[in-house]
């Protein structure tokens, strides 16, 4: 966040390993029983890493798993594959008294200032609570050490018999950064520290940070949905979507040239203060699907501005495609619905009826084009494999007509900048158009 | 509002804020806590006999309820074990109860010794006082007839342990405005709310009488257990014989049997009467001729004995099962719920009959004249109440960032669940278990009243049981025996709800008005 830091993090990179260090991490709910669905995938198959003394940002909508994220590093959730070493050890391994030694170097601040303190303990346990636990020196030197930690957030000493019930939220947030401090750690996950408190309280709470930072040298992953918090505060950024990393880089080189296509629509809905800003707005249709049923190639190919099309379609206009595209996305959620034993049975039976609406789907959005008849006919055999209660089939014919690489295959993470800036897209791949030369065309048409 | 209240005295933190101990604070400034201490050292000289006895009846009761769960867990293993720790739980109460009769000499202002109120009426015996003479009693206090005697002990003994109590909430107060290093806590909040919840001290103001009449029972009765009930052909009453004129002296089983109460005019001692023995009832006979009152007060010691150790224990179950399937969830929890089922799906009544059955010659059952037995098979059949009643609000505290905080640095999941989540816990308990003791009260009732070898063992006093004996007599001369016993039940039943109806306003003022749980709490009697 500073220059010094970033200086440090440069000098980090020659000679020393990064103080956390993520691989293929995946963290799964749900995933136990015989009867339980198919697992919820929060995180799936994340690689980054933080150098010492270094803040990355974590961006992405509610629902990305950032906080997951943010919660397995520290071991408040069990990784169910992957590996996370700090300081060259794998942490997810760790239990019992290894791992209680090793929770003084990693803390977490947490989001809602509300929940995150006991009302019922007095400021000066809440923030010993944590040096009791470790038995850290005499009962005398940690009431002294508590006392420097709320100064040293800009509370004072006297607050050490107040109880929680008597501050406002942004002295609240400088308590629960108190008590994250209390143990020295080096490495700090810092869940939305902000987003709950007002605009000039959350620039205090910002600086106060920043101060703590160059003050004990420690290392943030500052979680956020507010992209100009995080290039305030940040030195890289990685931006998720639905459990994947999409570009993970500098913060200003990312803010000013985003590779990826997720990146360019979430830094295109910044809100600029100048109207007169010839500005391209990318606006993404639909929701995100749902991380019980992600989509089988890119994460991001059913929302995607840029997604690649099948030769056979380049020239249909950007309008009818993107309906086809909904059209398919409609289908794909139906694959989700489990049929009953009654369903099957009316399927078999030819009586099934429960998916009649797929039409009024389909006229809803095709209504007011013309679809090439081609198109149409690979669209009305679709209708009719739904209605028939075979959504799958249906699916499947569609991805075989209009489906392309982005759909069939996890793209790999491109290395797009000199200064090893990754994104997650297809497009990378020397053999398609560049992100940015697509999304021109596309929007001039 | 945090701003306001972090400034407003700051100057009273800068003088008393020190980092001292308590001690310290009090010897700096020593006038509050002497003022308090004079008051509750006169309080503890004037009855210092009765309170030792008190504490001792209370610690005699937890030694039996925590020994008792022992011997039922360790029978399960080896009897011979279980003989054993009966052994060294006999030696224990044993020892207990001599140090009791001891205490017992201690000198104690309010007792029956110092304001007597038995005698006989020797109309020759003649006193006076400021100059009027009058016909005076041989025995009683100052001459006094027996019920103005009875009267004045007991007004007193009353007033003692109302004033003791609220001395004991002064004390608390004289702490948090002098001495207490935080100048408000939540607690304060929820204190001056049930301060002024006129339905919750009602409820308090019930619970101590009824408390009073337990601990000082003996002090509080025209007789006591042992010579008017248990014993009473091994004591003796001296009267003035109507027909010789002279003093007699007859046992009292035998004046107990000419003064019985049976329905009609002629063979009724009813409420507030003298019988042939210049004995006064408060309450009247029992149909056998035991003094009522003093029958109620032994009844009261084995009620508090019972629903003490029913509530005690199912309350702690209940607790420690509701912070661990809460706080691990998953299959704790799910092995907490099918038993918990599974033993609401026992019916109590039932279970309570096989159980008297089954020890009618156990050891276990002459505990406490079976009300050991009893206090167990409530604690073991209640908890599921409670426990489903705390796994709510335990569930939500679970659920809270400070806990998740309190793992980040690698809290003991124990001390994380007794600071993070017992204290939210705690009050939730208290409003659901004063309002479950009112269940166990009507069951135990409910037994004695059934009688034949279930409940409390005869002769030993049991509400029920005077319900029970008084049940013929209710629409007769003698209506006070079952009238009288049951509504001293109603009053209590009604101030535990009371009290839990208080302590739920207080906690949660939002809760206010709400009545489905009482309803369904107080339904769970036998």
């Amino acid at each position: 966040m500073s220059q010094q830091s970033i200086q440090s993090t440069a000098d980090a990179d020659q000679h020393s390993q990064p103080l956390v260090e993520v691989t293929d991490l995946k963290k799964h709910y749900g995933d136990g029983g015989r009867f339980s669905g198919p697992p919820v995938k929060a995180v799936d198959g994340v690689n980054f890493e933080i150098q010492e003394g270094e803040t990355l940002g974590l961006v992405g909508e509610s629902g990305s798993g950032k906080t997951t994220l943010g919660r397995t590093l520290i071991q408040l959730e069990t990784a169910t594959e992957g590996t996370v070493s700090f300081d060259g050890r794998d942490i997810t391994k760790l239990t019992g008294s290894d791992l209680k030694q090793w929770r003084k170097n990693a803390q977490i601040v947490f989001q809602d200032p509300d929940s995150s303190l006991n009302d019922r303990m007095t400021i000066g346990e809440i923030v010993r609570e944590p040096l009791d636990a470790h038995d850290w020196n005499s009962p005398a030197e940690r009431r002294d050490r508590v006392k420097e930690l709320l100064s040293s957030v800009g509370l004072q000493a006297d607050h050490y018999y107040r109880y929680p019930h008597q501050f406002s939220g942004g002295q609240r947030q400088r308590i629960g950064i108190a008590r994250a401090l209390a143990l020295e750690p080096e490495f700090m996950v810092l869940d939305e520290p902000v987003s709950a408190l007002d605009a000039s309280v959350q620039a205090k709470i910002l600086n106060l940070l920043e101060d703590l930072q160059d003050e004990f040298g420690l290392t943030y992953l500052f979680i956020a949905h507010d992209l100009s918090v995080v290039r305030h505060i940040c030195d890289r950024v990685a931006v998720m979507y639905l459990g994947k990393i999409m570009e993970i880089g500098e913060t200003e080189e990312l803010y000013a040239d985003a590779k990826n296509p997720y990146t360019r629509s979430l830094l295109s809905a910044i809100p600029r203060p100048d109207p007169t800003i010839d500005r391209n707005r990318i606006t993404l249709p639909g929701a995100p699907p749902s991380p019980r049923n992600p989509p089988a190639g890119c994460q991001f190919s059913t929302r995607c501005p840029a997604k690649i099309r099948p030769e056979a379609y380049a020239d249909i206009d950007d309008d009818t495609w993107s309906r086809i595209e909904q059209f398919r996305e409609v289908v794909r959620e139906r694959t989700r619905d489990q049929m009953g034993v009654r369903d099957r049975v009316k399927r078999r039976l030819g009586t099934f009826s429960k998916y009649d609406d797929i039409e009024e789907a389909a006229d809803d959005l095709f209504a007011d084009v013309d679809l090439p008849a081609g198109i149409t006919d690979t669209v009305d055999t679709a209708i009719e494999a739904v209605k028939d209660g075979r959504p799958t089939e249906a699916h499947d014919a569609l991805t075989r007509e209009f489906g392309g690489v982005c759909d069939t295959e996890r793209p790999d993470m491109h290395q797009v900048s000199d200064a090893g800036r990754l994104s997650y897209c297809h497009r990378h791949d020397s053999e398609y158009d560049s992100v940015a030369d697509t999304l021109a065309d596309r929007s001039h048409e | 509002m945090a701003a306001n209240t972090t400034h407003a005295d700051d100057t009273r933190d800068t003088t008393r804020r020190s980092t001292d101990g308590l001690w310290t604070r009090i010897r700096t400034n020593p006038q509050p806590a002497l003022r308090w201490g004079v008051v509750a050292a006169v309080l503890v000289v004037l009855e210092l006999g009765a309170l030792t006895g008190g504490i001792l009846t209370l610690v005699d009761a937890l030694v039996m309820g925590v020994t008792g769960l022992i011997d039922v867990i360790v029978g399960l293993v080896s009897p011979a074990l279980a003989g054993r720790v009966v052994d060294v739980q006999l030696a224990l109460s044993t020892f207990i109860e001599g140090v009791r009769s001891t205490a017992q000499s201690l000198p104690t202002l309010l007792s029956r010794d110092v304001i007597p109120n038995q005698g006989y009426n020797d109309p020759s015996t003649v006193r006076s006082f400021l100059g009027l003479s009058y016909n005076a009693w041989t025995g009683p206090f100052l001459g006094l007839s027996p019920a103005a005697a009875w009267a004045i002990r007991m007004a007193l003994t009353l007033a003692y342990s109302l004033f003791t109590f609220y001395w004991l909430y002064r004390g608390w107060l004289t702490f948090r405005t002098h001495y207490r290093r935080a100048g408000w806590t939540p607690r304060d909040d929820m204190v001056n709310r049930l301060r002024n919840h006129s339905w919750g001290k009602f409820g308090i103001v019930v619970l101590v009488l009824f408390l009073t009449m337990s601990l000082f029972g003996t002090t509080l009765a025209p007789s006591t257990v042992q010579q008017n009930i248990t014993a009473s052909y091994g004591n003796e009453v001296q009267y003035v014989s109507d027909d010789t004129g002279a003093v007699e002296t007859i046992p009292v089983g035998e004046a107990n049997f000419n003064s019985k109460s049976k329905g009609n005019p002629a063979q009724n001692v009813g409420v507030m009467t003298y019988d042939d023995y210049g004995r006064f009832h408060p309450f009247g006979t029992l149909p056998n001729g035991r003094d009522l009152f003093t029958y109620m007060m032994g009844g009261a010691e084995t009620t508090l004995m019972v629903t003490g150790i029913a509530i005690g224990m199912a309350g702690f179950i209940a607790a420690l099962l509701a912070l661990v399937s809460s706080y691990y969830g998953g299959t704790v929890d799910l092995s907490v719920l099918t038993l918990a089922d599974g033993i609401v799906s026992i019916p109590q009544l039932l279970l309570l009959i096989m159980v008297s059955v089954v020890f009618q010659d156990h050891w276990l059952k002459s505990v406490f004249n079976g009300g050991l037995l009893l206090a167990l098979v409530f604690g073991l059949t209640t908890w599921p109440v409670l426990w489903r009643s705390l796994r709510g609000p335990a569930l939500q505290v679970a659920e809270e960032e400070w806990v998740d905080a309190a793992k980040s640095f690698g809290q003991q999941p124990t001390v994380t669940m007794r600071k993070h989540m017992l204290p939210y816990v705690l009050g939730y308990l208290l409003i659901y278990a004063s309002m479950t003791v009112g269940g166990i009260v009507i069951a135990m009732a409910s037994l004695s009243f059934l009688g034949n070898g279930l409940g409390i063992t005869p002769p030993t006093p049991a509400w029920g049981r005077a319900i029970s004996q008084g049940q013929p007599y209710v629409s007769s001369a003698s209506w006070h025996i079952a009238l009288i016993p049951g509504l001293i039940i109603v009053v209590l039943v009604t101030g535990a709800n009371a009290l839990g109806d208080g302590i739920r306003d207080a906690i949660d003022p939002e809760s206010e008005g709400g009545s489905e749980e009482e309803a369904a709490a107080t339904g769970g009697g036998a």
